[in-house]
C-alpha cells in the first residue's frame, strides 16, 4: 500500500481532487502490484485484437479483389441494359445504337471502359455433332483491354477475323473440334426465322467456370449483328469503374448519361451470388468476432472485480482520508486503459508483423486440386493479399476500449457505495 | 477458513488427501467467490455453447452440401464408361450384365438406377437453349431429387413414356407450356443427329434454378429406342443415410466386380469441390474450439491464480500440517476442473436450448443470402446439426484444458514454501521484500 500512502499527501488539495498526471501515475504502479493478472488481462486483449485485426484485413483485402476478379471476367463493374433483359433475356431486347454509347460511357469521369455486347442462344455444330451455347458478339480489342476472358486462352488466338469464334475448351471437347475447325451456329433470329453463322475456331479457353468453358463462344460483334439482325443493338453495355466496391458517384454519372429506356445495373444486381457470399462471410465472421470480444471482456470484469475486492481496505483508507470516490473510479479506469494499452499495442504489433509481409508479397491457398477448382469455379483470385486499412487497425482496438472501460467501470462503481470505516475493516 | 477444519482430521497418514474429501474442499472453495466464480462460469457456458452452436451451423452446412451433390443424380457412387466424363455421349455407353443387380446385395443400400444421359439442344417456337437429356426409369428415381421434385403437370408414367419433363427455369427460358410440343437435337448411337418432337408432360421445381435449366427427364426406354442403342451411361447407387465410408468402399469395390473395365467414381470424386468444402468442416470444429477457448484462457487463469493467490497462508498452513505439495497441486486443479465441468454442463444445455429453436431449419431467404447458398450447394431453408461426436469432442478438450490451465496456478501454490506462505501472504517476491524491511504492511 506504499502507493496509497504516495496518494495521501497531494490529495491536501482543496476539494481533494487529484491532478490526472498523478493519478494515471498511481494507476500505472497499481498495475505492477498483480502483474500475472495485469499480464494475463492485456494478454486476453491482445490475443482478440490479434485474430480480429488479422481476419479483418484479410477479410478486406480478398472481398476487394474478388470482387474485381469475379468482375473481371466479363460481367464488368456496371452494366446497361434493356429495362427487361436481365430477368427474361430475349433476342430482341436490345439497347439500340450500343457501339456508339459505349463510346460515349467510356469519356465519363471514373470509368476506365466500356464496351458493347450482344449474344445469342445458339445450336453450335461440327459436323455430326451438335451442342447448345450461348454466342457472344463483342469488340476483340476491348474486350482484351477490359477483361481477363480473352487472356486464359489456351490455344490459337483471340478472335484475330471477322468469322473466327472463341470457344470454352469443354465446348470445343464435346464438339470434337480444334484451332482451325469449322462450326456453325444456328439460332433463332428476333424477327422468327433461323440466323445462321459459319465460323472458324480460332481460339480456345478454360476458365475455370464449368459452365462458361461449356457454353460460351464469342465471336466478332459485327458478325453476331449481322447474322441476326440486330443492326448496331447490343444486348450489354458492359462497364469497368475505377473501383468496384464504392461507385463514388460513377454510377450516377452513368445513368445520367443513358437515353431514357435504359435500365442500369450494378454488380451486385448482376453477380448477386458474390455480393451474398462477401455478406455471408461477414456475417458468421462477425460472430465469432463478437463472441471473442465478449468473453476477453467477460474476464477483464472479473479482472477488475478481483481487484476491487482485494483492495476495498485500501479505498477504504483512501476515502477516510479525503479522496472522493470518482477518483477512485477515475483511477480504476485508468488502470483500465492501462491493460488495454498493453494489450492493444501486443495485439496490434503481432498483427502488423503478421499482415504487413503478407500484403506485399500475397499468399496462394494450400496446392489443392479440389480447392483449386473451388476457387476459379467462385472467381476468386489465385493469390490473396491482405489489406491492413484503418477499419482493420481500428475498429477491434476501440471495440476492445469500450469493452475494457465497461468492464473496469461495473466493479468500480461499487466503490461509491462503499463506507469508509466498514471498507477499512473489510478482511483482504 | 472456517471450511478448513475438518482437512485435517480427515488427513491420512503421510498426508495423503483421499480424492472425494479434495472434491469436497475445491466445491466448497469454490462457494468462497460466488460472483467471480459465477462470472467464470458464464464465461465458460457462453464459450461452449459459441464453439458448440457455431459448429452446428458448420455441420448442417457441410450435411446440407453432402446430401445436396447426391441428390444431383450423382449418388454415393457411379458407374460410368471410360471416357464418358471427358467427353459425355451415348457412345461411351455400356450394357447392364446379365445378371444385374446381383452382388449389390447391402443392407446399407438404399437403391440404384441406370440412366441414359446425353446433350441435346431443346427448341421451342421462341428459345434454343442446350441440356442434359435424361433417360430414366421414373419408379427407381427416388435415389435423386427427380423423385422429390413438385411436378406441375404430369410425371412420367415409366421407362417408356415418350414425353419430357423440363425444368421450371428452362420452360419460362423456353417460353413454352405443359403440354406444347419442343423439339429436341442430339446424336444417336450411329454418330447421326436425331432431331425429335416431344410433348411436355410436365414441370419440376428443384430447390437450384441451376438445376431446373439444365436437366430434361424422359423414360429410359424410349430415349433408348430414340438413339437405336440397348445401353446406358451410368449407374448411380445410393447408400442409406446411416451409411459410412466403409459402406461406400463396400460398395464400390462390388460395383468393380460386376462392371469390370468401367469407371466406378465415389461422389468424393465426381464433386471435387463439394467434397473439399466437407472436408474442410471436419477442421472447423478445431479453428472453432482454438479461437474461443483461447479468449477464454486468459480469464481462466487469472481467476485460479487469484484463487490461489489469496490463500497462500491458508494453504501455507496446509502445508505445515502435513498436506503434501502433490496434495495441493491436486486441489487447485480440481477446483478448476469442476467449475469447469459446470460451466461446460451449462454451456452444453445453453447449446442445446438455442439450438431446439433452430433445428427445423433457418429460412436464409428472410437474409436475402439464397444466392450465395445456391452458389455453394445448398438450398435456401438451412438446418444446423449437432452431432454426439461433436459434443463429446468439445466436452473433453474443455475439461483437458481446464485442467491443463490450471497446472500453472497449482505450481505457483506449490512453490512457495509453507514457512513463506504462513507469514507472508503475497508469495515470494512479497516475502523477500518484507524481509529487507519495506513497508508493505501484512495485513
Amino acid at each position: 500500500m506504499a502507493e496509497a500512502a504516495a496518494v495521501a499527501q497531494p490529495s491536501a488539495q482543496p476539494r481533494s481532487l487529484l491532478p490526472l498526471p498523478l493519478l494515471a501515475r498511481v494507476a500505472w504502479r497499481n498495475l505492477g502490484r498483480r502483474r500475472l493478472r495485469t499480464a494475463m488481462s492485456a494478454a486476453g486483449i491482445g490475443f482478440a485484437i490479434l485474430l480480429v485485426s488479422t481476419f479483418t484485413a484479410l477479410q478486406t483485402g480478398v472481398y476487394g479483389a474478388w470482387i474485381d476478379t469475379a468482375t473481371g471476367v466479363m460481367t464488368g463493374h456496371w452494366q446497361a441494359q434493356h429495362p427487361a433483359y436481365q430477368d427474361d433475356p430475349r433476342i430482341a431486347d436490345v439497347v439500340p445504337e450500343g457501339t456508339a454509347l459505349a463510346a460515349r460511357i467510356a469519356k465519363l469521369p471514373g470509368v476506365v471502359g466500356a464496351t458493347p455486347r450482344a449474344e445469342a442462344f445458339a445450336l453450335v455444330s461440327a459436323g455430326e455433332r451438335s451442342f447448345g451455347g450461348l454466342v457472344h458478339g463483342v469488340l476483340p480489342g476491348r474486350e482484351a483491354e477490359l477483361f481477363s476472358l480473352p487472356a486464359r486462352l489456351i490455344a490459337g488466338d483471340y478472335l484475330p477475323r471477322e468469322d473466327s469464334a472463341y470457344l470454352g475448351a469443354a465446348l470445343a471437347a464435346n464438339l470434337g473440334v480444334g484451332v482451325g475447325d469449322e462450326i456453325v451456329a444456328l439460332g433463332g433470329a428476333p424477327e422468327g426465322g433461323v440466323a445462321a453463322l459459319a465460323l472458324t475456331v480460332d481460339g480456345i479457353f478454360a476458365s475455370g467456370q464449368a459452365e462458361l468453358d461449356r457454353s460460351l463462344l464469342q465471336v466478332p460483334l459485327a458478325a453476331l449483328q449481322q447474322a441476326f439482325g440486330l443492326g448496331d443493338g447490343a444486348h450489354r453495355i458492359v462497364i469497368n469503374a475505377e473501383t468496384g466496391d464504392g461507385d463514388g458517384g460513377v454510377g450516377a454519372a452513368i445513368a445520367a448519361a443513358l437515353p431514357s429506356g435504359v435500365r442500369l445495373l450494378d454488380w451486385q444486381t448482376l453477380m448477386p451470388q458474390i455480393e451474398q457470399s462477401i455478406r455471408f462471410d461477414r456475417i458468421t465472421a462477425d460472430m465469432i468476432y463478437w463472441l471473442l470480444m465478449l468473453l476477453v471482456a467477460l474476464s477483464v470484469v472479473n479482472a477488475f472485480m478481483m481487484t476491487v475486492f482485494e483492495r476495498t481496505p485500501e479505498f477504504g483508507m483512501l476515502l477516510a482520508i479525503g479522496m472522493r470516490p470518482t477518483a477512485i473510479v477515475g483511477m480504476l479506469l485508468l488502470e483500465g486503459v492501462g491493460v488495454w494499452a498493453l494489450g492493444a499495442l501486443c495485439g496490434l504489433a503481432l498483427c502488423v508483423a503478421v499482415v504487413l509481409p503478407l500484403q506485399v508479397v500475397g499468399f496462394a491457398l494450400p496446392e489443392n486440386e479440389a480447392l483449386a477448382a473451388m476457387n476459379e469455379q467462385m472467381m476468386m483470385p489465385e493469390r490473396l493479399h491482405p489489406a491492413l486499412g484503418g477499419k482493420a487497425l481500428a475498429q477491434a482496438p476501440l471495440v476492445m476500449l469500450i469493452g475494457t472501460l465497461f468492464a473496469a467501470l461495473v466493479p468500480a462503481l461499487r466503490v461509491r457505495r462503499m463506507r469508509p470505516v466498514e471498507a477499512l475493516r473489510a478482511e483482504e | 477458513m472456517s471450511g478448513y477444519a475438518p482437512t485435517q482430521q480427515a488427513t491420512s497418514p503421510g498426508g495423503r488427501l483421499p480424492l472425494r474429501l479434495l472434491a469436497q474442499l475445491a466445491w466448497r472453495n469454490l462457494g468462497r467467490h460466488r460472483r467471480r466464480n459465477g462470472m467464470l462460469l458464464g464465461a465458460i457456458a457462453l464459450a461452449v455453447a459459441g464453439v458448440l452452436l457455431l459448429n452446428t451451423m458448420l455441420r448442417g452446412m457441410e450435411g446440407e452440401i453432402r446430401e445436396v451433390v447426391l441428390d444431383n443424380l450423382t449418388g454415393h457412387v457411379k458407374v460410368l464408361g471410360q471416357g464418358y466424363l471427358a467427353d459425355p455421349g451415348i457412345e461411351h455407353g455400356f450394357q447392364l450384365p446379365a445378371d444385374w443387380p446381383q452382388g449389390l446385395g447391402s443392407e446399407e443400400l438404399f437403391g440404384w438406377a441406370a440412366r441414359l444421359r446425353v446433350p441435346a439442344v431443346v427448341m421451342s417456337e421462341r428459345e434454343t437453349r442446350g441440356v442434359e437429356l435424361v433417360g430414366v426409369d421414373p419408379r427407381r428415381e427416388d435415389i435423386s431429387f427427380l423423385g422429390r421434385a413438385t411436378v406441375t403437370g404430369e410425371r412420367l408414367a415409366g421407362t417408356d413414356d415418350r414425353r419430357l419433363l423440363l425444368g421450371r427455369a428452362l420452360l419460362e427460358q423456353l417460353q413454352t407450356a405443359v403440354g406444347r410440343r419442343v423439339v429436341l437435337v442430339t446424336q444417336g448411337a450411329d454418330g447421326r443427329a436425331r432431331e425429335v418432337g416431344y410433348r411436355v408432360a410436365g414441370v419440376y421445381e428443384s430447390d437450384f434454378r441451376a438445376l431446373e435449366k439444365v436437366f430434361a427427364f424422359t423414360g429410359a426406354a424410349a430415349l433408348q429406342q430414340t438413339l437405336g442403342t440397348n445401353a446406358v451411361t451410368e449407374v448411380s447407387v445410393r447408400l442409406a443415410r446411416a451409411a459410412d465410408d466403409n459402406a461406400q468402399a463396400a460398395t464400390a469395390s462390388a460395383l468393380a466386380t460386376a462392371f469390370a473395365d468401367l469407371a466406378v467414381l465415389p461422389w468424393q470424386e465426381l464433386a471435387p469441390q463439394a467434397a473439399a468444402m466437407v472436408a474442410m468442416a471436419d477442421f472447423g470444429v478445431f479453428i472453432y474450439f482454438a479461437v474461443v477457448m483461447g479468449a477464454l484462457v486468459f480469464g481462466l487463469i487469472n481467476a485460479m491464480a487469484t484463487a490461489v493467490m489469496e490463500r497462500v497462508r491458508e494453504m501455507g498452513m496446509l502445508r505445515a500440517v502435513g498436506m503434501r505439495p502433490g496434495a495441493v497441486v491436486a486441489q487447485v486443479m480440481l477446483e478448476c476442473s469442476l467449475i469447469m465441468a459446470l460451466g461446460v454442463a451449462l454451456g452444453l444445455a445453453v447449446a442445446l436450448a438455442v439450438f431446439a429453436t433452430v433445428a427445423d431449419g433457418i429460412d436464409l431467404r428472410a437474409f436475402d443470402l439464397d444466392k450465395s447458398l445456391e452458389q455453394l450447394g445448398m438450398r435456401a431453408n438451412f438446418i444446423p446439426v449437432l452431432t454426439v461426436a461433436d459434443v463429446v469432442l468439445v466436452v473433453v478438450m474443455s475439461l483437458a484444458l481446464g485442467a491443463v490451465a490450471s497446472l500453472f496456478p497449482a505450481l505457483r501454490a506449490v512453490r512457495i514454501p509453507p514457512l513463506v506462505a504462513l507469514t507472508g501472504g503475497r508469495g515470494e517476491r512479497g516475502a523477500k521484500r518484507r524481509q529487507r524491511g519495506a513497508t508493505d504492511k501484512a495485513p
